[in-house]
């Protein structure tokens, strides 16, 4: 158990029920804790409602019926959404770019979100960029980027914002494997920074060392699967395919079927 | 064919000696149909944004209707702002009738029920991920809204100029309310209706080349802009 499970949940997210248009349920889940540095890898089988689910955590997207714990209150959905909709966000599968400059996509949240004068966040969105790497690429138009030039830029704009709680829909998907292993490093420093994550990937390895918690959302509800996230391994990625089968699968010490 | 040959000529003397009557008509046109779509442009969008994001009661029977009004004919439009702003009419006080402002009440009302479906359109087809990103940014839903109005600009903007073309160039509504009088509300529609009733081809051709070269100019213009947006 590490210390971000010890800790008191940041953010914690009670009877969490979604049904479709459709009649079936999509999601009944008894709780679902976001701990501040902890990463909670989130898997299970396409359709399942990961993206429902995080969607429903950052606000976005409404529950039928949910409770959130936050910051010591206690509250229904949509009055805590307002409470803690600046301390969340939500990066897509797919970054979604605005069609302007890098710059000004990173500049966004700062300014339209939390209303500070472009005069005031010139410095913070420097250094953001020079952290990330991508302050050669700060007058391009976001749209001419590559994928994951893209990715690297939603999340700059996203830790700009210095959020509490970060929600991230598949960050390796599509990637290649220098891109993979920068957003990696970026999941990484956010999660030194003591950002709560929450990832859902169908790969589990680019997760090794970073994420803490696994949790399977089946049938609408989040179970402790068989086999979990791998180790990282001293040499980083395995070498080849029988190092990683041989890297294998670690079982680790998760809370109940709701973490 | 001389006659037609004839006519082009004159029309053409017409334009380039710059004819005060005609150049009148062609202000008139230019000043309703300018105010008329400033005016109504903006409120459709909003009306638009607001079917294709917003869920409350009512939603789609509201976008079927609009959708179905969006063919509704100019003169009907025209008999119905008549209706209401003749003497006996809920705003007959306002003494509107066959002034201009009555001829840019009318062509707002078509421009408004032209702009709301087909932008409609334009929004609801658009990638929603703008709209997330720019919520979980922290943007309120109004700043989050005119980010995605500004992400979709090229398809707004190309519904817009079909609307002022169609305003433009409707006689129903303009000749209903506006009454077609010299000087003061005839306008390039009007005028050529009424002068080929006449038998004066010159001036309707001078009028309908003015109207083939804004439908030109808009259409460069437009095609300028959305290619500038392809190169992304």
């Amino acid at each position: 158990m590490n210390a971000a499970e010890l800790s008191p949940p940041l953010l914690r997210l009670r009877d969490i029920r979604k049904t479709l248009p459709t009649g079936r349920q999509l999601l009944d889940i008894e709780a679902l804790d976001i701990h501040a540095g902890g990463c909670l890898l989130l898997t299970g089988p396409n359709g399942a409602g990961k993206t429902t689910l995080l969607k429903i955590i950052s606000g976005l997207e409404p529950p039928d019926h949910a409770l959130v714990d936050y910051l010591g209150t206690s509250l229904a959905w949509p009055a805590a959404r307002r409470r803690y909709r600046r301390d969340v966000i939500y990066l897509h599968q797919q970054a979604y770019l605005f069609d302007r400059s890098v710059m000004d996509n990173v500049t966004y949240g700062l300014h339209h979100g939390f209303g500070l004068p472009r005069a005031q966040i010139g410095k913070r969105v420097e250094r953001a960029l020079e952290l990330c790497g991508l302050s050669h690429l700060a007058g391009r138009n976001a749209r001419e980027l590559s994928g994951g030039e893209k990715q690297r830029v939603a999340l700059t704009r996203a830790l700009v914002l210095s959020p509490r709680v970060l929600l991230l829909d598949e960050p390796f998907a599509g990637l290649d494997d220098e891109s993979r292993n920068r957003t990696g490093f970026l999941i990484k420093r956010l999660k030194s920074e003591q950002v709560g994550m929450v990832v859902t990937s169908h790969e589990l390895l680019p997760l090794a060392g970073i994420a803490d918690e696994h949790l399977d959302l089946r049938a609408g509800r989040l179970v402790v699967p068989t086999r979990t996230v791998p180790r990282a391994s001293a040499g980083g990625r395995p070498r080849n395919t029988e190092e990683q089968g041989h890297a294998a699968y670690f079982e680790m010490k998760v809370g109940d079927e709701t973490g | 064919m001389d006659g037609l040959g004839e006519a082009t000529l004159r029309a053409l003397h017409l334009l380039v000696v710059g004819d005060a009557a005609l150049w009148n008509i062609i202000g008139v046109s230019f000043r309703v149909s300018v105010s008329a779509i400033l005016i109504s442009a903006p409120v459709a969008v909003v009306l638009a944004f607001l079917l294709a994001y917003a869920r409350f009661p009512a939603r789609l029977p509201l976008i079927s209707t609009l959708q179905s009004l969006q063919s509704i004919p100019t003169v009907v439009v025209g008999l119905l702002v008549y209706m209401l702003l003749s003497r006996r009419g809920l705003f007959g006080d306002l003494h509107l009738l066959f002034t201009q402002a009555a001829m840019v009440i009318g062509q707002v009302v078509i421009a408004f029920l032209f702009v709301v479906p087909m932008a409609h359109g334009v929004l609801a087809a658009a990638d929603r991920r703008a709209w997330e990103t720019a919520r979980t940014l922290g943007a309120p839903p109004w700043r989050a809204m005119l980010t995605v109005l500004a992400e979709l600009r090229f398809g707004l903007l190309a519904v817009a100029i079909a609307a002022f073309a169609r305003i433009v160039t409707e006689v129903g509504t303009s000749i209903m309310v506006g009454g077609n009088i010299e000087n003061f509300t005839r306008n390039i529609p009007t005028a050529i209706a009424l002068e080929t009733s006449k038998g004066e081809f010159a001036q309707g051709i001078a009028l309908g080349l003015v109207l083939l070269v804004l439908a030109l100019l808009l259409n460069v213009f437009l095609g300028m802009l959305q290619g500038k947006g392809e190169m992304r």
